[in-house]
C-alpha cells in the first residue's frame, strides 16, 4: 500500500523580496520572539514568502473532493490571495488556520463561490470540485452552492420556525411533499445532535433557540440539501465551551458522510477536529495578500512543522 | 492597602481624581445634569400633551355616534355628521397605499443593495427631495398630471397625490430597515443556493418587516392628515357616500369594476379637507364639527397604528420568539 505515492507539489513564486518596509506592526516583538530571522537582508517582519517548495504526502485510497490549484483572488486591485494550490481529501476535516486577515475565510469562501457577492471580485486559476472547476464561466453556482453547503461564525438561523429553517433548502429546490420535508427535517436535525432537544418544538422560532442549538439548526439546515462539502467559517467562535465541544464531536460524526473544511482561530481547536491543517498568512504588511504556508498532515503541522513560520504560529508567539 | 494615588502615579496629575471634594462635585454634576435633561424632555411634552388634550376637550363634547354614521345636514341644521369624510379618508389613503407602497418597497430593495450605482444615488437623493417638496406643489403636479387630463376632479387623483406624499417615508424606512438585517442572514440563505430575488422575499424582506410596516404606517399617517395636496385633486364632496354607491351598483347589476370606477371618479372629501373648510364657516356648528373632526382624525390614525403594532408583535415573536 504506497501511502505516500500521491504527492503534489506547489510553487511559491520567488518574488523579489522588498526591504525597508515602513513598518505596520511592531514587528519587535516578533523578532525577539524568532531570533532566526535574518537581520542581515533587513527584514523586520516574519513573514516572508515561503522559499522552498512545501510537498505533503497524503494516502492514495482517498480522492480529492476538491482541489485548489494556483488561485488567486482579486477584490477591486487588492490581491487577497496569491497562488494557493491545495488539495482537499474526501470524508476527512480540513483546518485552515493563520492570523486574522490573512484570507482563511475568503479560501473557505471561494470552494462554493460565496465571494462572488463582493462586488469587482476576479479570480484565477481553478477550484476543482470532484475534478470539475466551478469557476468555469457559465457554471451552475446555484448547483456548486447546493454540493458545498456552510456554515457561518455567528449562528444566522432565518426569522421562520425551526421546521421552516430545515425545510427551506429542500423547498428550494422545488420539494413541496409534506412527508417527504417531515422526513428531511427529523433527519437533518438527528444528523446535526439537534432531534431530541427540538423535536416537540419544531413550530417555535428557530431564532429562540440558544446559540449553540441555533449553530446545530444552522448546521441542520446546511445538511437538508444532501450537500457533499460543508463549510465552516469559525462554527464555534461565537459559542461558549458546553457548545463548541458539542459542534466539535458532531463534525466527528459527519466526517462520515460529508467533507468538512474549518476555519479556526482556534488552535487547539484545529488540532482537536481537523485531519489536515493549512496554514495561512500575509505576504507582507503592504500587499496584505494571503498565502499558503504549509499544507500537513495535523499531527505534522502541530509536532513537527517544516515552516519556521507554522512553527511560531503554532506555539504561539504571534498572531 | 495601597490607594488608587499609590499604584496609579499618574492619575495624581487629575488633582480631584480620588479626593472626596472630587467625588461630590461629579455627583452633584451628575444631579445636575439629570434635572436639565428631565426639564427639557418635560418641555417637550408639554405641546405633545397640549394639542391632544385640547383637541379631545374641544372635539369630545361635540363628538356622538351620529358623527360617525350620519353624512353632513344642510348649513343652518343641528346634527349630521362626517360619514362622508371617513370614508374619504380611508379610501384616499387606501389608494395613496396602493399606489405607493409597491413601488416604493422594490426602490428600497434597489437602493439598499445597490448604494452606489447611479440609480441607487438617485433613488435616495430623489427621495430626499421629494420629502422636502412642499405638499400643495404635490396637490398642483397631481392637478396637472391627473385632473387636467381627465376634466375632473376624483378620489384617484387625490390618491395619487397622497401616494407621491408617502413614497419617500415609505422609500428611506424600507431602504434603512433592510440595511439594517445581518449580512449573515442573506449569506445564509444564499449559501442554500437560493437565487438573490428568493433571498429577498423570504428571508430579508420577512427579518425588516416590522420596521418596514412601520414605515409604511408613518406613511399611511402622514398621508392621512394631509390637506393641502387634496385641494386640487380630491377637492371635497359632501354627497360622498360608499354604501349608497355601492347598494345602487348592486340593484342596477353594474358589476364590480363599474363601482369601483364610480368609487374612484368622483371627488371626494377628506378629514383634513373637512376640518379645514368647517372651520373657515361663520356658523358655531360647523366649527364645533370641525374640532370633533379633528379628534376623529387622530383616533383612526391612532387606532391604525395601535391595531397594526399588536399584530405585527404577535408575529414577530412568532417569527422570531422574541
Amino acid at each position: 500500500m504506497d501511502m505516500f505515492l500521491d504527492m503534489f507539489m506547489w510553487h511559491h513564486q520567488n518574488k523579489k523580496t522588498q526591504n525597508n518596509f515602513p513598518s505596520l506592526i511592531d514587528y519587535s516583538v516578533v523578532e525577539t520572539a524568532s531570533n532566526e530571522v535574518k537581520k542581515s537582508n533587513n527584514l523586520p517582519f516574519l513573514v516572508t514568502r515561503a522559499q522552498e517548495d512545501v510537498s505533503v504526502s497524503l494516502p492514495s485510497e482517498n480522492f480529492y473532493k476538491a482541489s485548489i490549484r494556483d488561485f488567486s483572488l482579486y477584490y477591486g486591485k487588492f490581491k487577497a490571495l496569491s497562488n494557493i494550490s491545495m488539495d482537499i481529501l474526501s470524508n476527512k476535516i480540513t483546518a485552515i488556520i493563520g492570523p486574522s486577515g490573512c484570507g482563511k475565510s475568503t479560501l473557505l469562501r471561494s470552494l462554493n463561490r460565496m465571494n462572488d457577492l463582493v462586488p469587482n471580485t476576479h479570480t484565477e486559476g481553478e477550484v476543482l470540485l470532484d475534478g470539475t472547476n466551478i469557476y468555469t464561466p457559465g457554471v451552475d453556482i446555484v448547483g456548486v452552492r447546493r454540493r458545498v453547503g456552510m456554515v457561518f461564525q455567528r449562528p444566522n438561523p432565518f426569522p421562520k420556525t425551526i421546521y421552516d429553517n430545515i425545510a427551506y433548502g429542500p423547498r428550494l429546490y422545488g420539494l413541496r411533499r409534506r412527508s417527504l420535508l417531515d422526513e428531511i427535517v427529523e433527519q437533518s436535525l438527528q444528523q446535526a445532535a439537534l432531534w431530541e432537544e427540538v423535536k416537540d418544538k419544531l413550530n417555535q422560532s428557530g431564532m429562540a433557540l440558544s446559540g449553540g442549538q441555533q449553530q446545530r439548526l444552522c448546521i441542520a439546515r446546511a445538511l437538508a440539501v444532501q450537500p457533499e462539502v460543508i463549510l465552516m467559517d469559525e462554527p464555534a467562535s461565537a459559542l461558549d465551551p458546553v457548545a463548541t465541544l458539542k459542534i466539535e464531536e458532531l463534525m466527528q460524526t459527519l466526517k462520515t458522510d460529508y467533507t468538512i473544511v474549518i476555519v479556526t482561530h482556534n488552535m487547539q481547536q484545529a488540532a482537536r477536529v481537523s485531519d489536515y491543517t493549512a496554514f495561512m498568512m500575509i505576504d507582507s504588511p503592504q500587499t496584505r495578500t494571503g498565502i499558503l504556508v504549509e499544507y500537513e498532515a495535523t499531527s505534522q503541522v502541530f509536532t513537527n512543522p517544516k515552516n519556521k513560520q507554522t512553527e511560531d504560529y503554532v506555539t504561539g508567539r504571534f498572531g | 492597602m495601597t490607594s488608587t494615588a499609590e499604584m496609579y502615579p499618574e492619575k495624581r496629575l487629575i488633582a480631584s481624581y480620588h479626593t472626596r471634594t472630587g467625588y461630590t462635585r461629579r455627583k452633584i454634576t451628575n444631579v445636575g445634569m439629570l434635572i436639565i435633561t428631565g426639564i427639557l424632555t418635560f418641555l417637550a411634552l408639554v405641546p405633545l400633551v397640549w394639542i391632544i388634550g385640547y383637541v379631545i376637550y374641544k372635539g369630545g363634547q361635540y363628538i356622538s355616534l351620529d358623527f360617525f354614521t350620519q353624512m353632513p345636514k344642510p348649513l343652518g341644521m343641528e346634527g349630521g355628521g362626517v360619514l362622508h369624510a371617513i370614508e374619504g379618508t380611508v379610501i384616499l389613503t387606501l389608494l395613496g397605499g396602493i399606489i405607493s407602497i409597491p413601488p416604493a418597497i422594490l426602490a428600497a430593495i434597489y437602493a439598499a443593495y445597490h448604494p452606489n450605482t447611479i440609480l441607487g444615488i438617485a433613488v435616495r437623493f430623489g427621495t430626499d427631495v421629494l420629502s422636502g417638496v412642499p405638499s400643495i406643489v404635490v396637490g398642483l403636479f397631481g392637478y396637472a398630471l391627473v385632473v387636467k387630463t381627465q376634466g375632473h376632479y376624483s378620489a384617484l387623483a387625490g390618491g395619487i397625490a397622497l401616494a407621491i406624499i408617502m413614497f419617500p417615508t415609505i422609500v428611506r424606512t424600507t431602504e434603512e430597515m433592510i440595511k439594517l438585517t445581518p449580512h449573515t442572514l442573506r449569506e445564509g440563505s444564499l449559501a442554500l443556493g437560493a437565487p438573490e430575488w428568493k433571498t429577498t422575499l423570504s428571508v430579508t424582506l420577512v427579518a425588516a418587516s416590522n420596521g418596514i410596516v412601520t414605515g409604511i404606517l408613518l406613511g399611511l399617517a402622514r398621508a392621512s392628515g394631509e390637506t393641502a395636496p387634496l385641494l386640487f385633486t380630491a377637492l371635497g364632496n359632501e354627497n360622498y357616500e360608499i354604501g349608497k354607491i355601492i347598494s345602487s351598483g348592486v340593484a342596477n347589476r353594474t358589476g364590480i369594476m363599474a363601482i369601483l370606477t364610480r368609487i374612484f371618479e368622483q371627488p371626494v372629501d377628506s378629514l383634513p379637507l373637512t376640518l379645514w373648510k368647517y372651520a373657515q364657516q361663520p356658523y358655531p356648528e360647523r366649527i364645533n364639527q370641525s374640532w370633533a373632526a379633528a379628534l376623529i382624525l387622530m383616533i383612526l390614525i391612532l387606532t391604525l397604528n395601535i391595531a397594526t403594532r399588536l399584530w405585527m408583535q404577535r408575529r414577530m415573536s412568532r417569527l422570531q420568539g422574541r
